[in-house]
C-alpha cells in the first residue's frame, strides 16, 4: 500500500514539475511602454523553405537585436502549409500566437477580417510606405486599414533547363500552342517529358485559366466567373496539355516531385516563381547556374497573365509587445534588409527603391520577374480570397486525373464558391 | 465486453450478471449491501483518473460538438479571444439544418460508401491475413520467433515513417515499386495519382499496418486453445480442415470477434494513413469521412465547424449503432459478449 | 459456440514464459507442406520489413541520390551526421521521449488501477464506465482537435509535454484500460481474497499481489501506450511549435511537407525514431502474444 501511494505521489509530482519547467509560449515578458527603448521579446514566425531560404531570414531577423540591444527575436520557421493553420488556432485562442507572422498575401485579408491582425496606419511598421510598390501594397489593406507590410513580392514564369531545349532544338514557348509543339519536339529529341504542371496545387492553374481570359471572381461585380465560358476553357487547357502528353501531372507531392524531376533534367520545363529559384540552383542540373533560362508564361488565347503573389509581414492583435512588433516589422521590410534577402535569395522587394541597388539590378532572376510582376493578374483582395483554393483544387485534379469534365469541374467549383460567397451571382 | 471464464468465482459472476443485463441503470447492488460503500470507495478512486481526464478531454469537446452541430458555428462566428479583444460568439442555433443538409447532400453519402468500403476490405484482408499467418506461427516451425518478430515490425515502427516509407515507394517516377514493375516490362503504376489505384494503395497500406495487431491477438488466442482438442480430434481422424472448423474457429470466437470490433472501429477512423498518403486525393477520391470532418474543420476556410462536428457525430452514431447490432447479431448466434 | 468451451485459463495465473507454447503437435506435416508454410512466411516477412529496411538503405545513401532507386549507392553516414549537428533533431527526440515516456509509465498506471477496479468490483458507474471506453474510441479525434486546442490553451498547457501527455492518455488508455481488465478477469478471485484474509486493503492488494502476476498485461499496455504516443501526429503538429518545443512528428514535417523535401536526413530521422520503438517492442514482444491473448481475448 505504502509503495502504491509512493508511485501516485511520483506520477503527480512529475507532472506539477512538468508543468512548471514547461517552455513559455510565445513572448509574454511585454516590451517597454511608451517613449523608451524597446525591450522584451519579439516571436516571428517565418514560413520560408526549410533548408536554403530559413538561414538568411534567421540571421537577418536576429540582427535586429543590433538596432535594439534589449529587444530578443525568437525565431521560429513553421512549414508553410501548416501555418495558417497554426495560426488560426493560437490566435483565436488567445495563446501560443506569435507577435509577427509572414503572413501569405491570400491570408492576410482573411486574418485581419478575422480580428486577429494589429492594423498597422500610424505605426512605425508602415515608414516610408509610399516606397511600396501598388501591387504589394494591395493586399495589406482591409476596409480601409492596413494590417500588413509587404515583405516579398512574386509571380510566376517558365523556367526551363537551356541544355535540353538546345539538344532538342526548340525556342522557348510563347504560347500554349507553341508549348504543345516545343513539348511534342523535346519528347521526340530527348524522350523526356516537355512541362511539369503541377496537379495537386490549384495555384498552378491560375495561369492558364487567367490565359483565356478567365478568373475566379469578379469582385466589383460579385459574380462568381471560374465556371463561365473561359473558365471551362482554362480547364480544358490543362486537360489537353496533360492528355495530349505535353505536359506530366501528379496529384500527389506535386511539389517534391516537380523540384526533383526539374533538377535532375528529367523534365525540360516548369512553371514556377522565385520562391524556387534557391532550390533549383541546388540541382544537378543547374550547378552552372546559367543552365536555368526563365520566360514569361505562354499565353492563352485571351493573352498572357500569371497570378500576383508575395507575402506580408503583420502583427498579432493580442500581441504583448506590439511596440517592438513594429518596429520589427519595418525593420525586416526595410530598403536595407531587402536589398540583402533579393540578393542572397532572388526573391522580389517590395521597394521600388530596392531595384536599383547595384546588387539588386545585376541579379538575373529578379530583373526578369520584376515586369512579370507588374503584369501580373492581381487577386481580389477579400477575405474569402484564401477560400477560394480548396473547392478549386479539388475540381482541378479530377479534371487532370479524369474523375470529371472541365465543364462538371468548373461548374463544381462556381457552385461552392457561390455558397462559399453569399448573394454572389 | 464481460466474458465470463469458469475459473471466476459464482460471487463475481452473479455481480457481472447485474452489468451485463440490459438495465441502463447504475446497478443498485442486490445484496451484499455491507461491503459495497468502502468497495465503491475504492472502485471510485481507482477510476477516478482515467474518468477525469475522459470527461474533461474528451467530455467537454464531445458535447460541445454535439452543440456545434445545432448551430451555424463556423471561424467568423465563434468566440475568440485575440489579447485583451474578447469577440463574443454570433452563431444562430438551426436545429437539425446541418444534419438535413448532410444526409440529403451527395457528398456525405457518396463518402460513406468509400468508407464502408474501406473498412470492410482492410478489417477483412487483414483478419484473412492475420487469421493464415496465426495458423503458420502455431505451429511448430524452424526460426518461429524470428519470423514472428519481423511479422511484428510494422506495429512497432511508428505509423508516420511507415507511411513515409510506403509514400516513398508508391512515388510514381522515382519509386521503387515502379522501378521494379519496369523490371518486369510493366508500365509505371500511378500509384496515388489515380482514383481507383489510390483507393487500392491506401487499402494496402492499412492493411500492411493492422496484420501484426490481428495476428499477435489471434496467436493468444490460438495458444489458449488447448493442444489435447487437437489431439484427441486427429485420432478421431478429423482432416485438417475440420479441426479448423470445429476446433480452431469456435476457439478464436471471441477474440474474432472483440479483435473485429476494435479493428472496424479504429478502421473506420484511420485518420493518418489517409491522411500523410493522400490527403484524400486525387480529388477526394479516398477522402473517408473523419478525414473530411477534419477538412472541415481545418482545411476550408473559413472553417466550417458546425459542418465538422456533424460529420464527427454521425461518424459517433454510425458506429454506435454497428456496435450495438454486432453485439446483438452475436447474441443471436449464443455469443456473449 | 460460447466461450465456455474454452477451459480455464489457468496459464494466466501462473505466467510461464513458454517458449514453445502448445502448438498442435503434429509430426506428419509432408515436406512440401513445411516449404509452403516457409515459403509463405518468408514472403509475408519481407513484405513487413521491406518499407522499413527500403528507408534504412536510402538513409546510408549520400541525400542527392536518396529518391534514386539504387540500392547501394556510395555508403555513407553524411546523413546521420547532418541530421545529429545541423538540425534540432536530438532536441525533438527528448521531447518525443518525455511525452512518450510519462504516457506510457501514466497510461499503464491508471489503465492498469481502471481495469482492475472494473475487473473486480461491482459498482455504480461501472457499466457506463465500460461503454464510454468503447465509445471514446469511436469518436475521431480529428473532430476534437480545435476544442482540445482551447482547453489546452485556457490551462495553459499548450506548446508544453504535459499538454501532449495528456491528450495522448485520452487516446491510450480506453484500450488499454479494456485489455487491463481482461487481462485481470483472468487472474484468479482467490489471490485476492487471500490478500484481504492477510489484512490487505483492494488498493494493496491490487499492488502487492494481482500486479505483479500481470506482467504481459503490463507489457502489451506499454508498448501499446508508448507506440502511439510517440507515432501521434496530428495534435503534435497542431500543439506544438518552435524547435525546442516539437516532438518528433512535428519535426519530421520540417524536412518533407507541401514545400520541400529533404529525404536524406527524412531518412535518416526515420531510422533513428524507429529504434527506441523498436526497443519497447524488442522488451514488450516475449509477453505480447500472452498479454494480447487474456487481454483482447478476453476483452
Amino acid at each position: 500500500m505504502r509503495r502504491g501511494i509512493a508511485a501516485t505521489a511520483l506520477v503527480a509530482a512529475l507532472g506539477v514539475t512538468l508543468a512548471a519547467c514547461g517552455s513559455d509560449s510565445g513572448s509574454k515578458d511585454g516590451g517597454a511602454k511608451g517613449s523608451g527603448e524597446l525591450s522584451g521579446t519579439v516571436t516571428w514566425w517565418d514560413t520560408s523553405t526549410v533548408g536554403s531560404e530559413d538561414k538568411v531570414f534567421k540571421k537577418v531577423a536576429e540582427d535586429f537585436k543590433k538596432k535594439h540591444p534589449k529587444v530578443t527575436v525568437k525565431y521560429v520557421n513553421v512549414p508553410f502549409g501548416e501555418a495558417q493553420n497554426k495560426f488560426k488556432n493560437a490566435a483565436q485562442s488567445g495563446s501560443g500566437a506569435p507577435d509577427v507572422i509572414r503572413s501569405e498575401v491570400a491570408w492576410t485579408p482573411e486574418f485581419a477580417d478575422l480580428g486577429y491582425l494589429a492594423p498597422l496606419d500610424g505605426t512605425p511598421a508602415l515608414k516610408n510606405s509610399e516606397d511600396f510598390l501598388k501591387q504589394a501594397a494591395a493586399s495589406t489593406h482591409y476596409k480601409g486599414k492596413t494590417y500588413g507590410v509587404p515583405q516579398v513580392i512574386d509571380s510566376m514564369g517558365i523556367f526551363y533547363n537551356k541544355k535540353i531545349f538546345k539538344e532538342a532544338g526548340v525556342e522557348v514557348p510563347k504560347t500554349i500552342d507553341e508549348l504543345k509543339t516545343v513539348s511534342a519536339k523535346i519528347k521526340q529529341k530527348t524522350g523526356k517529358p516537355g512541362l511539369y504542371l503541377r496537379g495537386d496545387d490549384a495555384y498552378w492553374f491560375l495561369s492558364f485559366l487567367y490565359g483565356e481570359g478567365g478568373d475566379l471572381v469578379d469582385a466589383e461585380k460579385k459574380t462568381v466567373t471560374v465556371d463561365n465560358a473561359a473558365g471551362v476553357k482554362g480547364f480544358k487547357v490543362v486537360k489537353d496539355l496533360v492528355d495530349s502528353g505535353a505536359a506530366k501531372t501528379d496529384a500527389t507531392d506535386g511539389w517534391n516531385n516537380m523540384q526533383t524531376a526539374f533538377k535532375d533534367g528529367k523534365v525540360a520545363m516548369m512553371i514556377n516563381g522565385p520562391w524556387a529559384v534557391s532550390d533549383t540552383y541546388a540541382g544537378k542540373e543547374f550547378t552552372d547556374k546559367a543552365n536555368l533560362g526563365i520566360a514569361p508564361v505562354p499565353a492563352g488565347s485571351a493573352g498572357q497573365g500569371a497570378p500576383q503573389g508575395g507575402h506580408n509581414l503583420a502583427v498579432y492583435a493580442g500581441s504583448k509587445n506590439l511596440d517592438a512588433s513594429y518596429a520589427f516589422a519595418e525593420y525586416m521590410t526595410s530598403a536595407e534588409t531587402q536589398a540583402t534577402v533579393a540578393k542572397e535569395l532572388s526573391l522580389l522587394p517590395t521597394r521600388e527603391s530596392v531595384y536599383i541597388k547595384p546588387d539588386v539590378a545585376t541579379n538575373e532572376m529578379i530583373t526578369f520577374f520584376k515586369p512579370v510582376v507588374d503584369k501580373a493578374v492581381e487577386r481580389p483582395w477579400i477575405p474569402e480570397t484564401g477560400s477560394l483554393f480548396a473547392p478549386l483544387v479539388t475540381e482541378y485534379t479530377k479534371v487532370l486525373t479524369g474523375q470529371t469534365t472541365p465543364d462538371a469541374g468548373a461548374k463544381a467549383t462556381g457552385d461552392a464558391y457561390r455558397k462559399l460567397l453569399k448573394d454572389w451571382k | 465486453m464481460a466474458v465470463d471464464t469458469p475459473s471466476q468465482s459464482v460471487v463475481k459472476a452473479a455481480g457481472d450478471s447485474v452489468a451485463r443485463g440490459r438495465s441502463r441503470g447504475t446497478g443498485k447492488p442486490r445484496g451484499a449491501a455491507k461491503r459495497s460503500l468502502s468497495t465503491h470507495w475504492y472502485a471510485w478512486a481507482m477510476v477516478a483518473p482515467v474518468t477525469v481526464v475522459i470527461a474533461v478531454i474528451i467530455g467537454y469537446p464531445l458535447v460541445r460538438g454535439i452543440y456545434l452541430s445545432l448551430t451555424d458555428a463556423n471561424e467568423r462566428n465563434v468566440a475568440r479571444s485575440i489579447g485583451v479583444n474578447e469577440i463574443p460568439a454570433t452563431y444562430e442555433f438551426v436545429g437539425l439544418d446541418n444534419y438535413a443538409d448532410a444526409l440529403t447532400g451527395s457528398q456525405f453519402l457518396s463518402t460513406l460508401g468509400w468508407t464502408l468500403l474501406w473498412t470492410v476490405s482492410c478489417v477483412s484482408v487483414t483478419f484473412a491475413l492475420g487469421l493464415t499467418l496465426a495458423n503458420i506461427l502455431n505451429r511448430r516451425i524452424a526460426g518461429r520467433s524470428f519470423y514472428r518478430l519481423l511479422l511484428i515490425l510494422p506495429w512497432a515502427v511508428p505509423g508516420f515513417v511507415s507511411v513515409f516509407a510506403w509514400r516513398f515507394l508508391y512515388n510514381q517516377d522515382n519509386g521503387l515499386l515502379n522501378k521494379i514493375l519496369a523490371g518486369g516490362g510493366i508500365d509505371a503504376v500511378p500509384w496515388l495519382n489515380d482514383p481507383t489505384w489510390a483507393k487500392f494503395s491506401v487499402i494496402l497500406v492499412n492493411v500492411w499496418l493492422g496484420v501484426p495487431f490481428m495476428m499477435v491477438a489471434l496467436l493468444g488466442g490460438l495458444q489458449s486453445i488447448p493442444g489435447e482438442l487437437y489431439e484427441a480430434a486427429e485420432m478421431d481422424g478429423a482432416s485438417a480442415w475440420q479441426r479448423f472448423k470445429h476446433i480452431t474457429m469456435p476457439g478464436l470466437s471471441s477474440v474474432s470477434t472483440t479483435v473485429i470490433l476494435l479493428s472496424t472501429i479504429w478502421t473506420f477512423n484511420m485518420f493518418p494513413v489517409i491522411f500523410l498518403l493522400t490527403r484524400g486525393g486525387p480529388g477526394e477520391a479516398t477522402q473517408i469521412l473523419v478525414t473530411q470532418a477534419y477538412k472541415f474543420s481545418f482545411e476550408v476556410s473559413p472553417r466550417d465547424f458546425a459542418q465538422s462536428s456533424t460529420w464527427g457525430v454521425l461518424i459517433l452514431v454510425l458506429l454506435m449503432l454497428f456496435a450495438a447490432v454486432y453485439r446483438r447479431v452475436l447474441r443471436k448466434q449464443g455469443e456473449v459478449w | 459456440m460460447t466461450t465456455t468451451t474454452t477451459p480455464p485459463t489457468r496459464r494466466a495465473a501462473a505466467p510461464s514464459h513458454r517458449a514453445v507454447p502448445n502448438a498442435p503437435i503434429r509430426g506428419r506435416r509432408s515436406p512440401l507442406a513445411s516449404v509452403a508454410l516457409h515459403v509463405t512466411l518468408i514472403v509475408a516477412s519481407v513484405i513487413a520489413v521491406f518499407p522499413v529496411l527500403w528507408v534504412l538503405l536510402t538513409s546510408l545513401k549520400p541525400a542527392k541520390y536518396a529518391i534514386t532507386t539504387d540500392f547501394f549507392k556510395e555508403t555513407t553516414l553524411e546523413n546521420y551526421t547532418n541530421l545529429l549537428n545541423d538540425t534540432p533533431f536530438l532536441t525533438w527526440f527528448a521531447n518525443s521521449l518525455l511525452v512518450a515516456g510519462l504516457t506510457t509509465v501514466i497510461g499503464v498506471f491508471i489503465s492498469a488501477t481502471t481495469g482492475y477496479a472494473v475487473s473486480r468490483f461491482r459498482f455504480p458507474g461501472k457499466r457506463g464506465l465500460m461503454w464510454t471506453l468503447l465509445i471514446t474510441q469511436m469518436f475521431p479525434v480529428a473532430v476534437l482537435i480545435v476544442p482540445i486546442y482551447n482547453i489546452m490553451a485556457s490551462m495553459g498547457l499548450l506548446n508544453q509535454p504535459v499538454g501532449l501527455v495528456v491528450t495522448y492518455l485520452t487516446i491510450a488508455v480506453p484500450f488499454c484500460a479494456w485489455m487491463m481488465k481482461g487481462f485481470f478477469d483472468t487472474i484468479p478471485r482467490e489471490i485476492d481474497e487471500s490478500g484481504y484474509v492477510d489484512g490487505l486493503t483492494p488498493f494493496g492488494t491490487f499492488w502487492r499481489l494481482i500486479l505483479p502476476l500481470a506482467k504481459p498485461g503490463i507489457a502489451v499496455t506499454a508498448f501499446y501506450s508508448f507506440i502511439t504516443a510517440w507515432g501521434e501526429v496530428a495534435y503534435a503538429s497542431a500543439f506544438m511549435v518552435g524547435d525546442e518545443n516539437l516532438t518528433l512528428a512535428g519535426g519530421l514535417q520540417k524536412f518533407v511537407n507541401q514545400y520541400g523535401a529533404q529525404w536524406g536526413p527524412m531518412a535518416a530521422a526515420s531510422v533513428l525514431i524507429a529504434v527506441p520503438a523498436a526497443l519497447v517492442f524488442l522488451f514488450a514482444q516475449k509477453h505480447l502474444v500472452t498479454g494480447m491473448s487474456a487481454g483482447a481475448v478476453k476483452g
